[in-house]
């Protein structure tokens, strides 16, 4: 097809040649220029859910533990050592001379006032599951605290090293959420020299950053932008006025690959798109509580085209409600393959011969959610299109009024299946299956500490989701991440953008 | 008596006003313009089932962004095929019925509204007079794009919705127009004589008022028209018009926005058929104004 080629080139160079500009960021000024598609509702990283939040947290904050992105191994980071003193109590030996950014310095009270601000569930952080396995926090002395457990988690070390980043107490108890978002304090590699709500971040690189497993910042400078238009973005990358894109859809990504000026790298992600239907009933009489049509539903959807020809990169077909390489998420389950016909008898068998009317639901990634109700209609289930704001839906969720919605989940890239199944199956909010048989399971691997119990409850109660067909898992998420060449990165499967560790070529 | 009656009889014999009429339209070229690619829309419209290659929801991942035949694609999909593989050239198809239905429908709810408030006015006067014309700024002070998107976000999208939205919303320039014909007619000699001969005033509204402002009423229908398709367009544009999977041209270039920087043609089609649509139906309008009107031409 040598002449779409032309015409794409020709529409490129147009556009190239029409918001040509002076270059504003390069490795000259040492600015690195970045994009970010959504906007956050607070910086404070306890306070949104937001990948884009993660990000901004591990560039500002460090927690007590840190996760090597490469070998999955647990160091020291703000604390040298730990140990269990007992099933409930985790001791720390915090590491000495560290200061925060506004020059305050690190010690067991930061700790302490942290782990029992965020423990309060009056004090709303945002996802109570990151930190609402944590009672208390007790200083022994100035570098040597304890951390009190509700009950037994064995997933501690892993919430440690991810979301549970430590805060200045003087600081935080002066100005609390709202003022922590917009000027934010904290020890990591880079320090927040300006927030305006909406429009950007400015992160400068901290000079006296301590001798972290992070490694040390090397670019001086980082430009975060909320652009929430991809062809925006493309165009200011065209224009050298941004260096790096993420999130950058596979279609655009494939394209931008053919250019030589830009890197293109695909890392997969801990992310998990599935269908949510309302087994519980919470919604109201509908049909996703007989499990008939649950299962033709599961049955309608090819996920393997939909990874194929939509996500691809490393995304991979998923049955269970987490990502396969979380911590007790075994993917022996029952695994359902694209039968239309199957699906369209099924449903017959349930009493819906003609199928049915349904509202649908989504939040992001519209092609995706467009594609699975084409599946959905093809077999007769119509859907009422409708696509919310992430945290609208939610909210709809949380009243119980969404019979079925595509979803989403990325695990704040925790590397344990609690921080998915047990986020989704036991009894809160979100639960829309209210299920007590995976409920009791939960619990049991939950709080084991014998990692092959862990592992036989979760089989169980991974089985029985899939068995009841409680959702439609449906595949995992990769990210493309775009850069100039000037720029040197390997992404982490994690999905975090890790500024410490980028460069200039 | 020949003398007599030559000039009368070659007065009767000339070309009667409906055939100057006719002449006059058919040596319109915007009208004529206009006219042959509403009707040909209308007709793609009605037999869109019968004329379109393939089921315009018929998703195929494999088969996704095809090119169309002019940009190195086949004549399987002679406009190619969108992001989920479906056939461009079928949804076009299918897109022209939703814009000419709420078009049409629009079009004539709002007529309705706004000609039976704009008569009155102009008729009875004072008091009803003063209460059509607050109405009128009333609704002129809001704008119509704004208040649409809001209703729409509230009350969800759906074809009824926006169809509803738009019908009571674009009534304004039939009302005001309307009002002012009225005005003008009902002053003539011929309304005061049905006055005078005691016919009741439904019998004068219907008989003497409609006839002689339904020119300006046509010119309206065809712009509101024009406008409500735009509308729809637009708000589908922003996701809160037609939901999918229903076909409709705002949303076409819409779900090919994100591409459009490498594949153009995903907007350009849907983008310009919309634009020809609108572009004649205002040259209908303007040339049926030009015809039925002509001593009112500028």
């Amino acid at each position: 097809m040598p002449v779409k080629k032309t015409t794409s080139t020709l529409a490129v160079a147009a556009l190239m040649a029409s918001v040509a500009m002076p270059a504003l960021a390069d490795k000259a000024s040492g600015t690195l220029n970045v994009a970010f598609t959504k906007e956050l509702e607070n910086v404070d990283s306890y306070f949104n859910s937001a990948r884009e939040g993660v990000v901004l947290q591990r560039a500002i904050w460090d927690g007590l533990i840190y996760r090597d992105p490469e070998t999955n191994e647990y160091v020291g980071n703000l604390a040298t050592s730990w140990e269990w003193i007992d099933d409930t109590t985790l001791e720390f030996k915090l590491r000495e001379g560290v200061t925060f950014h506004n020059g305050e310095a690190f010690n067991a009270d930061d700790v302490v006032y942290t782990v029992d601000y965020v423990a309060k569930e009056e004090n709303g952080v945002k996802t109570q599951r990151n930190v609402n396995w944590m009672k208390s926090a007790e200083k022994i002395d100035d570098y040597t605290v304890r951390i009190h457990l509700k009950e037994k988690f064995p997933a501690a070390i892993e919430f440690l090293s991810g979301p549970v980043s430590i805060y200045p107490n003087e600081y935080y108890a002066e100005v609390g959420p709202s003022g922590m978002g917009l000027k934010p304090v904290g020890t990591g590699p880079y320090k927040v020299t300006e927030v305006v709500p909406g429009q950007h971040f400015v992160l400068e690189a901290n000079e006296t950053y301590y001798d972290s497993p992070k490694g040390q910042p090397e670019i001086a400078k980082v430009d975060i932008r909320t652009i929430p238009d991809v062809n925006t973005q493309m165009a200011e990358l065209f224009s050298g006025s941004l260096d790096l894109i993420w999130q950058v859809p596979a279609d655009q990504a494939n394209k931008l690959a053919q250019m030589d000026q830009f890197t293109v790298a695909n890392e997969s992600t801990m992310r998990v798109g599935y269908l949510q239907m309302d087994a519980a009933g919470r919604s109201g009489e509908n049909p996703f509580t007989n499990k008939l049509v649950r299962e033709a539903v599961n049955y309608a959807i090819n996920r393997q085209e939909l990874v194929d020809a939509l996500l691809q990169g490393k995304s991979k077909v998923v049955y269970t409600p987490c990502f396969p390489s979380q911590f007790g998420c075994v993917q022996d389950v029952t695994e359902y393959e694209y039968d239309p016909e199957k699906a369209k008898a099924l449903l017959a068998e349930a009493g819906y011969p003609d199928g049915f009317t349904i509202d649908f639901y989504a939040y992001r990634d519209r092609q995706y959610a467009e594609a699975i109700t084409s599946y959905l209609n093809a077999v007769g289930i119509k859907t009422n299109f409708n696509m919310l704001q992430y945290s609208a839906l939610r909210e709809l969720n949380m009243k119980g009024e969404v019979p079925l919605a595509f979803q989403t989940w990325g695990s704040y890239s925790i590397n344990d299946a609690s921080a998915m199944v047990s986020q989704f199956f036991k009894h809160g909010s979100l639960d829309t299956t209210r299920d007590d048989q995976v409920l009791e399971w939960l619990d049991v691997a939950d709080s084991s500490t014998n990692p092959d119990e862990r592992i036989e409850y979760y089989t169980k109660a991974l089985q029985r989701i899939a068995d009841e067909a409680f959702w439609a898992p449906m595949f995992t998420y990769n990210t493309n991440y775009v850069f100039t060449t000037e720029v040197a990165y390997t992404p982490t499967p994690d999905e975090v953008l890790r500024f410490v560790d980028m460069s200039w070529n | 008596m020949t003398d007599i009656a030559d000039p009368l009889s070659a007065e009767i014999q000339g070309p009667s006003p409906r055939q100057m009429l006719k002449s006059r339209a058919l040596s319109h070229k915007g009208l004529i313009f206009g006219l042959s690619v509403v009707l040909l829309l209308v007709v793609v419209a009605l037999f869109a089932p019968l004329l379109a290659p393939h089921d315009p929801y018929a998703q195929s991942l494999m088969n996704r962004m095809v090119p169309p035949v002019f940009m190195g694609g086949t004549w399987e999909h002679p406009l190619g095929t969108d992001h989920l593989g479906r056939d461009y050239l079928s949804r076009l198809l299918y897109g022209a019925r939703v814009s000419l239905m709420i078009g049409a429908i629009a079009a004539l709810i709002s007529g309705v509204i706004g000609t039976a408030m704009g008569v009155a006015a102009g008729y009875f006067g004072g008091k009803v007079d003063a209460v059509v014309t607050f109405l009128i700024n009333v609704r002129l002070a809001m704008p119509v794009v704004l208040v649409a998107l809001a209703v729409v976000a509230i009350l969800g999208g759906s074809l009824t919705v926006v169809i509803c939205v738009l019908g009571l919303l674009l009534w304004d320039r039939f009302a005001v127009v309307m009002r002012a014909s009225t005005l003008q007619i009902s002053r003539r000699d011929y309304v005061a004589a049905a006055q005078v001969i005691g016919a009741s005033t439904p019998r004068i509204l219907l008989t003497e008022i409609m006839p002689n402002v339904f020119n300006n009423l046509i010119v309206i229908v065809t712009l509101e028209m024009a406008h409500a398709i735009l509308l729809e367009a637009a708000l589908s544009f922003l996701g809160l018009g037609v939901q999918p999977p229903t076909p409709s041209w705002g949303l076409m270039v819409s779900e090919g926005k994100n591409m459009m920087l490498f594949e153009p043609w995903l907007v350009l089609i849907p983008g310009a058929v919309l634009f020809v649509l609108v572009l004649a139906i205002n040259l209908m309008g303007d040339g049926l104004r030009d015809v039925t009107a002509p001593e009112g031409r500028s």
